[in-house]
């Protein structure tokens, strides 16, 4: 007889946007470092995005919270080995990097650039960790399916790029950042992450087994296939490979990635506490 | 750390009194709540943030057709290898001097991972206090030479209290009288050091197979694959890194990084 943790919508949305947080400043670091100069419109966006991104993701863990006065608690104790420790550090850490990033991503110096491609390097990592760690988080409880989950932090991490990366182009191609090659790039970089995506997510099933039950059939089961699998990868994929002349559909392959990363954190999280 | 304390509830003695649930809410003040409906006489469901101690009434079918009424009061097995204690990022759930577990009241902020942890769902969430709630093994009480409040009240013995060595010795004895009395099933549950959670410092004699308890017959500690899980996450962030790192290599080389 298990208790569930009551972690609803708040977490819901900080999953998904820690995920595209992280996904999108490790996105433009790359870009920064090993792209070319007209690369910049990414690493610009990226680290820009990430920034308001982890301030509410920080606020939204704190509202979570019984007693959120109490959040530096978090920040009193640190145990390696327990997710939520030390993802409460990282929380802290990573915003900074996005927003030394940010405010460097303005710089007209070449010696600023320098040194934020390599902060960039270093700051990458604490992106990796936050659009992981939360999965991590989960599958080490005791709740059934959460726990048998081996591969909840790679799916995580995964779909923290596809959306972290669709996040990107889609702002760019708002803001009309098109132009060069740097929004191809980042549609590419999109179309590995989400074959990737797909690939550890059939990993996941078929580790689980039944186990997975919660998401694959019942109440959850149309939002998961339908919501996530089909509308969320294999629709924006289709979209981007036949339809990549046509610039309409781009932002609409976008969104709905976007979708489909919010319906997994969603499935995720609700099947076994609803 | 001084000698291990424990509790040892022996299911074979319990007569349903619910004694000790009385007690526990008495002594630690948690007040009313609204009862469930289980189609017993248990009353409630599972422990909450007010009901520490819990009396199940169990109802096993017998071969025969009958029902054997199976009764056990229950209560936070203070594990030695405790996912609660684990799961907590505040350092709010310690281990006291004497093994025991127990959650600081005034660091708690809420998190709620401890709830998610535990393996037998024993650990609550207060909406009123925002902090989580479980059996503190009268943490005031074992501080000034008492025993926990329900083992005190207890009239039947079936809840004792007492070093843990000693009290694990008294409980394989009687695990041989009542085998030999015709209870063949009758068996421990977490006494072993050695097995599941490193022994549990509340354990149990039942009647019947764990499950038919609700317990686990295997409880295992939530993080015993955090290793393994983020080693995974790993190499993900690997093989994505590289894929964009491609992706943004492209054609571009010479263009210099300017
Ligand atoms: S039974 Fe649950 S709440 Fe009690 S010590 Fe073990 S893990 Fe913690
Ligand atoms: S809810 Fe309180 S006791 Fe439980 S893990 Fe969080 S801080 Fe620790």
């Amino acid at each position: 007889m298990l208790k569930t943790p009551d972690w609803e919508l708040m977490i819901v949305w900080y999953f998904f946007l820690g995920g595209i947080a992280g996904g999108a400043y490790f996105t433009a670091a790359i870009a920064d470092n090993f792209g070319t100069v007209r690369d910049r419109a990414v690493a610009r966006t990226g680290y820009l995005l990430s920034l308001p991104l982890v301030g509410m993701c920080g606020m939204l863990l704190i509202a979570d919270l019984g007693v959120p006065r109490r959040f530096l608690n978090m920040l009193a104790a640190f145990k390696f080995w327990d997710p939520m420790s030390i993802g409460a550090w990282m929380v802290g850490v990573f915003g900074l990097f996005t927003f030394v990033s940010s405010v460097l991503s303005f710089t007209s110096s070449e010696k600023m650039a320098a040194l934020r491609r390599k902060i960039g390097l270093v700051g990458l990592l604490f992106g990796f960790f936050l659009a992981s760690y939360t999965g991590v988080l989960i599958s080490n409880s005791a709740m059934p399916f959460w726990s048998d989950a081996r591969l909840m932090g790679a799916l995580f991490l995964a779909s923290g790029a596809s959306t972290g990366m669709a996040a990107v182009s889609l702002l760019m191609f708002v803001t009309g950042a098109t132009a060069g090659e740097g929004w191809g790039k980042v549609k590419k970089a999109d179309r590995f992450s989400m074959i990737f995506e797909l690939l550890v997510l059939a990993a996941f099933l078929f580790m689980l087994g039944s186990a997975a039950k919660p998401i694959t059939t019942g109440h959850f089961a149309p939002l998961f296939w339908g919501g996530l699998v089909a509308m969320g990868l294999v629709i924006p994929l289709v979209l981007d490979l036949v339809g990549h002349r046509v610039r309409a559909l781009a932002p609409i392959a976008a969104v709905l990635v976007l979708v489909g990363g919010f319906i997994l954190r969603y499935v995720v999280l609700m099947s076994i506490q609803a | 750390m001084a000698r291990t304390l424990a509790m040892f509830t022996d299911t074979s003695l319990c007569i349903g009194c619910r004694a000790c649930q009385v007690a526990c809410k008495q002594w630690n003040e948690l007040g009313l709540e609204v009862p469930d409906w289980t189609g017993t006489y248990q009353n409630h469901t599972h422990f909450t943030d007010k009901t520490f101690r819990l009396v199940r009434f169990i109802e096993e079918p017998k071969p025969t057709g009958d029902l054997a009424w199976l009764l056990m009061s229950d209560v936070c097995k203070h594990c030695a290898e405790a996912g609660c204690l684990d799961a907590c990022p505040t350092g709010a759930i310690y281990r006291t001097e004497y093994g025991t577990v127990n959650i600081n009241q005034d660091v708690c902020n809420g998190c709620r991972y401890c709830v998610s942890s535990c393996p037998f769902g024993v650990v609550s969430f207060n909406e009123t206090t925002g902090t989580a709630k479980k059996c503190t093994f009268c943490n005031d009480r074992i501080h000034n030479g008492l025993g926990p409040a329900c083992a005190k009240a207890c009239p039947t013995d079936s809840i004792q209290f007492g070093f843990r060595d000693d009290l694990v010795t008294k409980a394989q004895k009687r695990v041989e009288t009542l085998k030999a009395m015709g209870f063949k099933d009758a068996q421990l549950y977490g006494a072993d050091s050695k097995g599941f959670l490193g022994g549990l410092n509340a354990f149990f004699l039942l009647l019947s197979k764990p499950s038919t308890y609700s317990l686990p017959e295997q409880p295992k500690l939530p993080q015993r694959n955090v290793v393994v899980d983020s080693l995974l996450s790993v190499g993900s962030a690997i093989v994505i890194g590289l894929g964009a790192l491609l992706a943004f290599r492209d054609r571009e080389q010479g263009d210099g990084n300017a």
